[in-house]
């Protein structure tokens, strides 16, 4: 503060004219310089800079817009392939039974069918094999029949028999 | 106290040249050529760091225009922050120029060597450490803040003279007389005290012992710049919003 005090005071001693506080056309011509000085800020560097910024943020803001907008796409898209795939793997399993339930009906009506025909050949070949014994067993009585004669013949004699 | 002042007058404090001006003669005008001649260093600066910054804008900013923006952006903030978001676009160039302005005399003063240019009577300082600057941009200011309220609110804007009750109307009216002679003092008191505080020291003892003042004094410069022209915004966001008479400074 003394400073200030003396300052001034030697200020307002060294000269008539001057001194800290001497109002001239300094003032004016100051805000008039800056006056121009702000428009030509304006025209050269609040302007197109200020346009460069409002431009890149509505850039960033509209590409990520656009970004986020894509994602929710994806993850639907991708959401919606998964039902697919969950559905096509339900389908593939369905066929799957089916085709394997298909199968062994098949195979099993075939087993039943292979059993069948071999019962069938087996009761023909029994049949045949009654049918051979009959004849052999028929075969086997005139056998009889004649070896008895014979014996009979050979027993009382030719005309005895007959 | 007259033993003191005997005994600063025995040191060179004479040769700091308070209040001594390199008068121009225009007509039957003096103008202050040493305030005229800085400030038109510190216009050309702004302009050219200007150009050099949109000479070519690019989406990806890099160097100066990356400096720019960001001392562009840092403006704005100011401006939003104490006119609104609303109103403040037409007010940027205004409370931007007055920082930049402000801030690069402040500057220009504490770290170009002016002293070494000889020029005859007076020396070149700071724009700033001169009334007649600072003055001029007070009054601007008083003037853009009228015009703000008034093209905003018409003639309503001067309602708020009696805003809480017409007993305050005396004060109001002094508040607009006080706003610009606060606002220029300041700003002039400030910026001629950091010299000559430099200024003294630099004469006591040359070397090292004034640099913590001198970085003090950087750092006065830029709050005053700041100080302006967020008061500047305050003013024109209050002429214009109309019901923010509560916070002064």
């Amino acid at each position: 503060m003394t400073h200030w005090t003396i300052l001034l005071a030697a200020a307002e001693a060294a000269e008539a004219k001057g001194g800290l506080f001497d109002f001239d056309a300094t003032l004016p011509i100051m805000a008039l310089q800056f006056l121009i000085l702000a428009v030509v800020l304006n025209a050269l560097f609040y302007k197109p800079l200020g346009k460069a910024i409002d431009e890149r943020d509505n850039y960033i803001r509209t590409t990520e817009k656009e970004a986020r907008e894509r994602l929710a796409k994806a993850e639907t898209l991708a959401k919606q392939y998964e039902q697919e795939l969950a559905q096509s793997r339900k389908q593939a399993q369905a066929v799957i039974a089916g085709a394997q339930a298909e199968g062994q009906k098949m195979a099993s009506q075939q087993i039943a069918a292979a059993m069948q025909e071999a019962q069938a050949q087996r009761e023909q070949a029994q049949k045949e094999l009654d049918q051979q014994k009959q004849e052999v067993f028929r075969s086997l009585e005139q056998q009889v029949d004649t070896l008895s004669r014979q014996i009979l013949q050979k027993l009382l004699g030719a005309e005895l028999v007959s | 106290m007259i033993e003191v002042i005997n005994a600063f007058n025995c040191l060179p404090l004479a040769e700091l040249e308070v209040g001594k001006h390199f008068y121009w003669q225009v007509g039957n005008l003096n103008i202050h050529g040493q305030v005229v001649l800085t400030s038109w260093f510190v216009i050309a600066l702004l302009v050219v760091a200007s150009i050099v910054a949109t000479r070519n804008i690019q989406k990806v900013p890099s160097g100066m225009q990356n400096f720019m923006e960001y001392a562009l952006e840092f403006i704005r903030d100011l401006a939003k922050g104490q006119i609104g978001e609303k109103e403040y676009r037409p007010w940027v160039p205004f409370v931007g120029t007055l920082f930049l302005f402000i801030f690069v005399c402040n500057w220009s003063g504490a770290l170009v060597p002016w002293k070494l240019i000889k020029i005859p009577g007076g020396e070149l300082a700071a724009p700033t450490s001169d009334i007649n600057t600072t003055v001029a941009l007070a009054l601007l200011t008083s003037l853009a803040y009228f015009y703000a309220g008034l093209s905003k609110r018409g003639l309503g804007y001067f309602s708020k003279y009696i805003q809480p009750t017409p007993i305050l109307l005396p004060i109001n009216i002094l508040e607009d007389f006080t706003k610009p002679l606060s606002l220029s003092f300041r700003l002039f008191g400030n910026i001629l005290a950091d010299e000559l505080v430099v200024g003294v020291f630099v004469l006591l003892v040359p070397l090292f012992i004034p640099l913590p003042v001198m970085i003090l004094g950087l750092f006065t410069s830029a709050i005053q710049a700041l100080i302006f022209a967020t008061l500047a915004a305050v003013y024109i966001g209050e002429a214009i919003e109309g019901h923010g008479e509560e916070h002064h400074d």
